[in-house]
Formats: C-alpha cells, sequence, structure tokens
C-alpha cells in the first residue's frame, strides 16, 4: 500500500470500528465495515477526495447466507482506489441508499436490485424494472439461479420432423 | 402545447446500438426521457461464472464492440494481480500498442460517427476506412478483426510478426498526413459549428454528480483525469503525451478533444515502437492445464482508460476453476442512464443523437 492509501485507512480505522482492512494492490485497499456505518464512512471518505463512485456491485455468498454490497470509490487526485464493502442478510436483503452522498448510484442500485434482489430504501427508481422485461423468476444473478434450468423450462425443445419440408427437398 | 411520446432508436442512423430512448416532446423540445437498455442483454456476467478462467478470454470482448481490447486488458490484470503473476517487460509494451491502436479505431469511428447525426456522411465514411486500416493491421497481429481476444493472463497470446512495425509506421504515417483534412473536414465546417459550438454542454458539477470520465470529464474540469498519467498501468509512466484539457465542455470541444487525442495515440505509438524490448511475451503463471486453473481467493477490481473514459472489472475468486463473480464497469453507464434522464431534457430531438455521439455512449456495455 502507498502512502496515500495508508493514510486514508488508517483515518477510517481511527474514526470507525473497521472489521477488517485488506490490501489489494499498491494503490487499492478493501474495507469491510458494518452495515450501520457505511453511510458514515462513505461520507468521511468523499469528504477525504474520494469524489467519484465507480460501480456500485454485488457478490452473492450463498454459503455464508449473506449478500455483500461493494463500493468501489476513485481519488482523481491521488489516483487510490477504496473498495467499501459491507454484508447484509440474504434473507432479508434490504438496505438504505446512498444516493444522498453519491448521486451517480442510482442506477447502480436499480440494477443490484434487478439481478440480486437487495432493495434499497429511499430509492424509489430502485423497484422498477431496466434490463430485464416482463422477468418471472428469481433474480439471475444469484447463486441458486439456473440459467440452463431456466432456459429449458422457458424455452422447450422443439421437435423437428423429417417431412417438415416438403418443398425444400428437391423432390 | 401537447405531449408527444417518441421513442428515438433502435434502428435510427445517429443511435448508438441497440438502445433507444424514450422520450416525451413538446414542439421539437424534449421533456422527459429515459433510456430504454436490455435489447442487447446477453447475461455476460452469469455466463462468466459458469466458464473457466481461460474459457471467459472468447466472450469477453463482445461486452463493447468498437473498443474490444480494454475488455481483455482488465480480466487479464485482475487475474495477474489475484494470482500474482509477474508480465514479461514486451508484453506490457505489446499491450500498449494494442490499446492504442484499439483506441484510435474507438476515435476514428466516434469522431466520423459525428457525420451521422449532422447529415455529413462524408465523415463517416472516411473514418470508418481509416478504421478499415486499423482492423487489417489487426487482422496480422491477432489473426482476428474486431475480437482480438490476444491479450490473456500472463501477457499476449504471441509475439508481432515480421515486420508489422514498418506496416504500423506507414499507417500512422499516412493517417497523420491527412488528419488536417478531418479538421477541415468537420471542425473547421460551418454547418458542424454551428451545431456544436456552445451546445450540449456539460458543467463539471454534472460531472461530479454522474460520475462521468473520460473526455466528458477532461473537458469540463480542466484536469487531466486520465488513468494513463493518475495511475499508470502497464508502461504508460514511460512514454510522453498530453492530455487536452478545458474548463468548457460543449459538443464541439468533445469532437475536437477526440481529434486532438488521436494526434496523441500516434505519438504514443511512435515511442512503442522505438522502446519495446525484445525477449518473452507470456508467462504460464498458474499451474497446469490452462483449462483447469485455479486462481487464488481474492477480489480486486482495476480499471484503465478506454476512448470513452474510466472501464472496468471487479473480479471475485473463491480458488475454483470458474470466476464466483464478475461485474463490469462501463464507461458509459452513468450518462448513459442517469444522464439521459437528468440532462437530456431541454434539448431539441436532433441535438439527442448528437448528445449520444460526443458523450461516448456504448450500449453493449451498459447491458452486458
Amino acid at each position: 500500500m502507498n502512502k496515500h492509501i495508508e493514510s486514508i485507512t488508517q483515518a477510517v480505522q481511527a474514526k470507525f470500528s473497521v472489521v477488517a482492512v485488506t490490501p489489494v494492490r499498491d494503490d487499492q485497499a478493501a474495507l469491510d465495515v458494518k452495515p450501520g456505518e457505511l453511510h458514515a464512512v462513505l461520507s468521511f471518505v468523499k469528504a477525504q477526495g474520494f469524489r467519484q463512485l465507480s460501480m456500485l456491485t454485488c457478490v452473492d455468498w450463498i454459503q455464508d447466507g449473506e449478500f455483500q454490497l461493494v463500493y468501489l470509490l476513485f481519488d482523481w487526485d491521488k489516483g487510490v482506489r477504496l473498495q467499501v464493502r459491507t454484508r447484509i442478510d440474504r434473507k432479508h436483503p434490504t438496505f438504505t441508499t446512498v444516493t444522498n452522498i453519491y448521486p451517480g448510484v442510482q442506477y447502480y442500485e436499480r440494477d443490484v436490485h434487478e439481478f440480486f434482489g437487495v432493495e434499497f430504501e429511499g430509492n424509489e427508481m430502485s423497484f422498477k424494472q431496466l434490463f430485464l422485461e416482463n422477468w418471472d423468476d428469481i433474480p439471475p444473478m444469484r447463486k441458486d439461479f439456473n440459467s440452463k434450468a431456466y432456459s429449458d423450462k422457458k424455452f422447450p425443445v422443439r421437435e423437428y420432423h423429417k417431412d417438415f419440408s416438403k418443398e425444400g427437398d428437391g423432390k | 402545447m401537447k405531449q408527444v411520446k417518441l421513442f428515438l432508436g433502435p434502428q435510427h442512423p445517429g443511435m448508438h446500438g441497440n438502445s433507444s430512448i424514450h422520450m416525451y416532446v413538446e414542439g421539437d423540445i424534449i421533456k422527459r426521457s429515459y433510456l430504454l437498455p436490455g435489447m442487447l442483454h446477453r447475461g455476460f456476467e452469469k455466463t462468466m461464472e459458469n466458464r473457466t478462467w481461460m474459457n471467459n478470454i472468447g466472450i469477453i470482448p463482445r461486452i463493447c464492440v468498437p473498443e474490444p481490447d480494454p475488455n481483455e486488458m482488465v480480466f487479464a490484470s485482475n487475474v495477474e494481480t489475484l494470482a500474482n503473476i509477474e508480465v514479461p517487460e514486451r508484453a506490457h509494451w505489446i499491450r500498449m500498442l494494442i490499446l492504442e491502436l484499439a483506441r484510435l479505431a474507438a476515435h476514428l469511428m466516434a469522431f466520423g460517427g459525428c457525420g451521422g447525426p449532422t447529415g455529413l456522411y462524408t465523415a463517416m465514411y472516411w473514418a470508418q476506412a481509416d478504421r478499415d486500416g486499423i482492423l487489417t493491421l489487426f487482422e496480422e497481429i491477432t489473426g482476428q478483426r474486431i475480437y482480438h481476444m490476444y491479450i490473456v493472463i500472463g501477457g499476449v497470446r504471441k509475439d508481432l510478426p515480421k515486420g508489422i512495425e514498418k506496416k504500423i509506421l506507414a499507417y500512422v504515417d499516412d493517417l497523420e498526413r491527412r488528419l488536417p483534412d478531418y479538421e477541415d473536414l468537420l471542425l473547421n465546417n460551418p454547418t458542424i459549428i454551428a451545431r456544436t459550438k456552445d451546445q450540449i454542454m456539460l458543467p463539471a458539477e454534472v460531472v461530479w454528480e454522474l460520475g462521468v470520465t473520460g473526455i466528458g470529464m477532461r473537458s469540463s474540469t480542466g484536469k487531466a483525469y486520465d488513468i494513463r498519467k493518475v495511475a499508470p498501468y502497464a508502461r504508460y509512466d514511460k512514454v510522453e503525451f498530453d492530455v487536452p484539457t478545458a474548463n468548457y465542455s460543449d459538443a464541439y470541444t468533445r469532437i475536437r478533444f477526440k481529434w486532438l487525442e488521436m494526434h496523441q495515440i500516434i505519438r504514443i505509438i511512435r515511442q512503442v515502437l522505438v522502446m519495446m524490448p525484445e525477449g518473452k511475451v507470456r508467462e504460464k503463471g498458474l499451474d497446469g492445464n490452462a483449462l483447469r486453473w485455479q486462481v487464488p481467493k481474492g477480489q480486486v477490481y482495476t480499471a484503465i482508460e478506454s476512448s470513452r473514459g474510466e472501464f472496468g472489472y471487479y473480479t471475485v475468486s473463491d480458488g475454483g476453476i470458474n470466476p464466483y463473480r464478475v461485474a463490469v464497469r462501463g464507461a458509459s453507464f452513468p450518462q448513459g442512464l442517469l444522464g439521459v434522464e437528468r440532462y437530456l431534457p431541454g434539448h431539441r430531438i436532433d441535438d439527442a443523437a448528437l448528445w449520444f455521439d460526443t458523450m461516448g455512449i456504448c450500449s453493449p456495455e451498459i447491458d452486458r
């Protein structure tokens, strides 16, 4: 970890009860925080220069029964990156929106809601469908969703007959 | 005046790929608008979870059609970080060459693409013809014209063919000689100036609000916010190039920046060809058969500067032979979705296509 990333992780650790700090590479570190503290941590690091939220994404840890929300932040002046991560219960996946801190997150929350079923309170837009029209199954990026089984159910195997086209075989 | 519901795209010469803008217009002023993505959704992220690390190299370039190489680069860098693989020196330089050629092709396509919505089809034909020259170079280097699958885990797939340096130099010399013609055709053209000067503004506060990167960010904040400069990858810290910046981002500035950046790309390519050392181009790194590679546990995000801005992958490995999760950050996600909803209203219908072109929207990377 270089000196910028070290100073920011130390500052966050001094102020909040961070669960774990993982160095990823020279200019990147991951902070695991409690769900209740995530908004405070995001506001704090934003004031320290992490003005851009590159992406919000989600990882389904089905074995642990948890969803992990990952907020990827970038500081354009120092060129360092932070992963701020938190874990929420998989059975009741509800979290509070961060649109008041990073307004650009709105569609990422919508994306995570659509593909993982995590609900973001305070972001009404996030409950609408965006990519998948008339989706009728569990959210598809969850680990217990089987694409092959869904495809087989949705698009049954067609039967082709030998005499399907009488004109086409040249007789 | 009565509001009319109108769809722009997906079949429209000015529309960028398979998405549509759902808009409500009064007269020819857009009052409300939303992007309708999803027409190109092929479930890449889910598919990648079911394929091995090496297999995935075949599908990732398809996430962005006009500029596929950043996909390969970020995927390979992520795995190299997780597995702690040292890439050979020559491979870094070849990667830079490939990425810059791809950026040049994408810039040509977008720069000439401004001819579509403005009715100046000549620009489009010129740019497509020049882009074809790059595709021919790619064909010779990688065997493929559009999707190269060339930057792989541990380096690049094969060394450069003999004599390609001369062909690349001949190509860039020829293109550089004709860049002033492009300037005369598009940037000094009174019609284009009237359509784009002081139109379709992108203020700096909007950039920060949405998270816009790339040319949009550099043309409005006045700072060299380019990942190649801010957090250099490959060997971008060893070559000299300038990043054009401005404090006033109208459509004209953003089109002009593409033209200015083309000069810098040519400058980088010339330096790379001189400074590239000899040696190995690929490090195996992981043990065993490539189809049974197991990548150590970890979660990493890598982003590089594509022609449209920050392009990155977030990769999670649980130590298995498949990725546990791969999330794609498309460079045009913020301006393509939230930008269309908040900042397209107020413009005229005919500006919408130009808005899309100068913001650098690529719908496959929104859908992924």
